[in-house]
């Protein structure tokens, strides 16, 4: 009887082996349910905002900082702390920039708080990082507009007066002294 | 209606006009008439006071005082207005409690705010507030929170010795001979949440009951007026988490009508799907609670497992699966992906093959139908009297159902019945919430064939037609509206500035504050272990409770 009984136990455990399990997902890895409008966490594109201090100013919990650029224009981009934040959703919303909204949750990592260990208080922000090369690029590109416009600015003045002198009859104050006026133009 | 104006016009009033269909709309010149127009009110039938609202004009001086009073019966309502001086030293009116008992703690409410102080109240005590805001009144708008924060942190230690003095002499000042002691019920204990009942029993027997509420206090009411229109549904949605799109939708609705804007069609008909979708995940809760409650938890188990295919619909639709910040003024936040009502469709499939399991095994439970046939009582005239609401009233015989008393988003298009028990008790509460379960999902299979019909005729656009633009800076006006909450009646009161871009007032009256009230009234003289199945059975929610 004893090795009857052990006999179907063992069977009965056996079968197990060669049924096909329910659970089709494992889902430490990849989530049941992720829909594409899912509010994880940032992604912050720092070449298309344009630092307008929307989402700074939407946000209802003031869990985003807006990180200073050594720019003349567009010299904020939003940094969001993570542990303040409560996934609202609402800096997208307000986010001007198209096609792509330059701070998105939706559609961003559903993992963001399990695995791994948190040590260290920055674990909890959204950083952007900019490259040194790309803060380069960017003031030279502004230098290059300023002195652009700088000059222009000048030429623009200076056939001003010059018409202005023309018809006045005088002359012209670099003729006067010899030397260039440089403080022309440069208030605009 | 004209009979109650009639009645209004009587007293000296600055005006009395009609406010919606079922609102008189009225304001006193004196205070000292207050109690006799309450007397003439109650013999005319209004026999609820829904709240007490005070809303404070530091400019002007002046404290403003609204009573909400309600009719359940005849769906005839007013809206009281009286003027009081704002100055501290006499700023103070007659109490409602001796004739309506459901404005106990409401003005209690209005006195820890606002310190509004209510003669012959007879128990004016502070509540939901802390112990640090002893003698300060929060919610005036001259408050000075970061000096408070100063204070309380210098003086923390203070605040705990005191506390644990009360404790300590719980039992102190109870008399020697008797067997008399004070039993803190909650907020560790396993069905309370975070309240605590200070329960006098002698053995087994209730002598009476002091709820202590507000430990998840976050003072919603002033947060909101912190953040513009916009940001603040993400302060009214945590009301409560179980049914947050519902008391977005009254939000909004009282900002929409300040701005004067309509919504679309497909909008309203959104706002009852989703609402309906929140209904669902809150009864769930509440019916897993109530079992919890008497030791069963399978209940719960399953409950949860058909919940989770209704939040997954919400996550699809709005991003997130609990506070979702999917309604706003003008609208819903997001146009709909015709492919996710495929989900929504497999929720009512996945309801629709549980749910007579459900009820063979729970509703139908001889255990369960035993146990809770005669605990907590409460006759239609008691649902009156204490101003409840949703399915508590509604279990007692009372029609009350604010979808249909006053129909929102697109209730109105919808033929509604209303669902009631005869009994009142904590069974009937129960089979309430499982009746209004079936009910939601009928509902939503109609907004859903509804939408998909006229958007397959060409009449909705459901990916624009979500919003309406509504105006970033408001005129001065204020508003109430009120919807049919999971647990009961919401009613909110905005007030608005001229030019304002962050709401002045905001007031929220929530059902569970009134459940709650009912405990001390329910539990006297019955036994310890009615306890948490009377307190599950009121469905009470400790976040609208606080706020």
């Amino acid at each position: 009887m004893i090795v009857i009984d052990i006999l179907q136990k063992t069977i009965r455990v056996a079968k197990a082996l060669f049924t096909k399990s329910p659970a089709t997902k494992d889902i430490r890895f990849e989530s049941m349910h992720h829909p594409a409008r899912y509010r994880g966490e940032h992604r912050i594109d720092y070449e298309t905002c344009i630092g307008c201090d929307s989402c700074n100013k939407i946000c209802p919990t003031h869990a985003i900082t807006m990180k200073h650029l050594p720019l003349k224009k567009q010299n904020i981009v939003p940094e969001v702390n993570l542990s303040i934040c409560i996934f609202c959703g609402l800096c997208e919303d307000v986010c001007p920039t198209k096609p792509k909204k330059s701070i998105m949750l939706s559609g961003g990592r559903y993992d963001m708080l399990s695995g791994g260990w948190h040590e260290d208080q920055n674990d909890f922000w959204v950083h952007v990082d900019i490259p040194q090369s790309y803060i380069d690029a960017r003031l030279e590109e502004e230098e290059a507009a300023r002195v652009k416009k700088e000059l222009a600015a000048k030429k623009k003045a200076a056939e001003a007066e010059a018409k202005k002198r023309a018809e006045a009859g005088e002359v012209p104050k670099e003729i006067q002294t010899g030397m260039p006026d440089f403080n022309k133009g440069v208030e605009e | 209606m004209e009979h109650l104006k009639e009645l209004i016009s009587r007293f000296s009033c600055a005006y009395v006009e009609d406010y919606k269909k079922i609102w008189i709309k009225a304001k006193l010149n004196s205070k000292d008439d207050l109690l006799d127009v309450a007397k003439a009110l109650q013999t005319e039938g209004l026999r609820s006071l829904s709240t007490v609202s005070p809303t404070d004009f530091a400019e002007d001086g002046i404290m403003e005082i609204n009573y909400f009073f309600e009719d359940l019966d005849t769906k005839r309502n007013l809206w009281l207005k009286v003027d009081l001086p704002r100055d501290e030293a006499v700023c103070e009116i007659e109490s409602l409690t001796p004739l309506f008992a459901s404005a106990n703690w409401h003005e209690r409410e209005a006195y820890s705010m606002f310190g509004v102080r209510f003669l012959h109240h007879p128990d004016l005590r502070d509540i939901i507030k802390s112990e640090d805001f002893r003698d300060k009144y929060p919610f005036r708008v001259d408050f000075d929170w970061d000096a408070h924060e100063k204070e309380t942190v210098a003086n923390v230690q203070q605040i705990v010795d005191a506390f644990k003095k009360e404790q300590s002499e719980n039992e102190v000042d109870l008399e020697s001979d008797s067997s008399e002691t004070i039993l803190n019920w909650g907020p560790t204990h396993p069905a309370s949440g975070p309240i605590r009942l200070r329960v006098h029993c002698d053995g087994e027997e209730i002598i009476s009951i002091d709820p202590d509420i507000g430990y998840v206090w976050r003072a919603l009411e002033h947060l909101v007026t912190k953040k513009d229109f916009i940001g603040a549904i993400v302060a009214v949605e945590r009301l409560c988490f179980m049914d947050n799109i519902n008391s977005m939708v009254g939000y909004a609705m009282a900002v929409e009508e300040i701005a004067g804007v309509t919504i679309t069609p497909f909008a309203s008909w959104m706002r009852v799907l989703l609402g309906e979708t929140a209904r669902i995940s809150s009864h769930f809760m509440g019916m897993g609670v109530f079992f919890n409650n008497m030791g069963l938890h399978t209940l719960a188990m399953w409950n949860m497992d058909t919940r989770e295919f209704f939040l997954d619909f919400l996550e699809s639709y709005s991003g997130a699966r609990i506070a979702t910040a999917a309604i706003e003024p003008g609208g819903v936040r997001y146009g709909l992906d015709m492919r996710m009502f495929d989900e929504l469709q497999k929720a009512l499939d996945k309801f629709d093959a549980n749910i007579d399991e459900v009820e063979a095994i729970f509703v139908k439970n001889p255990t369960m139908r035993m146990r809770a046939a005669e605990v907590g009582r409460l006759s239609a005239d008691e649902i009156h009297m204490f101003g409840l609401s949703g399915i508590v009233a509604r279990a007692s015989g009372v029609k009350t159902d604010i979808r249909i008393d006053e129909p929102y988003a697109a209730y109105d298009k919808l033929d509604l019945e209303y669902i009631t028990q005869e009994r009142g008790s904590a069974r009937d509460r129960f089979v309430m919430i499982f009746e209004e379960l079936k009910s939601s999902v009928a509902i939503i299979k109609k907004a859903k064939q509804h939408i998909e019909e006229a958007v397959a005729n060409g009449e909705m656009n459901p990916t624009k037609d979500h919003m309406v633009k509504v105006p970033k800076k408001l005129p001065k006006g204020e508003a109430i509206s009120r919807v049919e909450w999971a647990r009961g009646e919401v009613l909110m009161h905005l007030v608005t500035q001229e030019k304002a871009k962050s709401p002045y007032r905001l007031k929220m009256r929530a059902p569970s504050f009134n459940h709650t009230m009912m405990l001390d009234y329910l539990l006297r003289g019955q036994t310890l272990s009615d306890i948490p199945l009377i307190f599950g059975s009121l469905y009470v929610c400790q976040g609208d409770l606080d706020r």
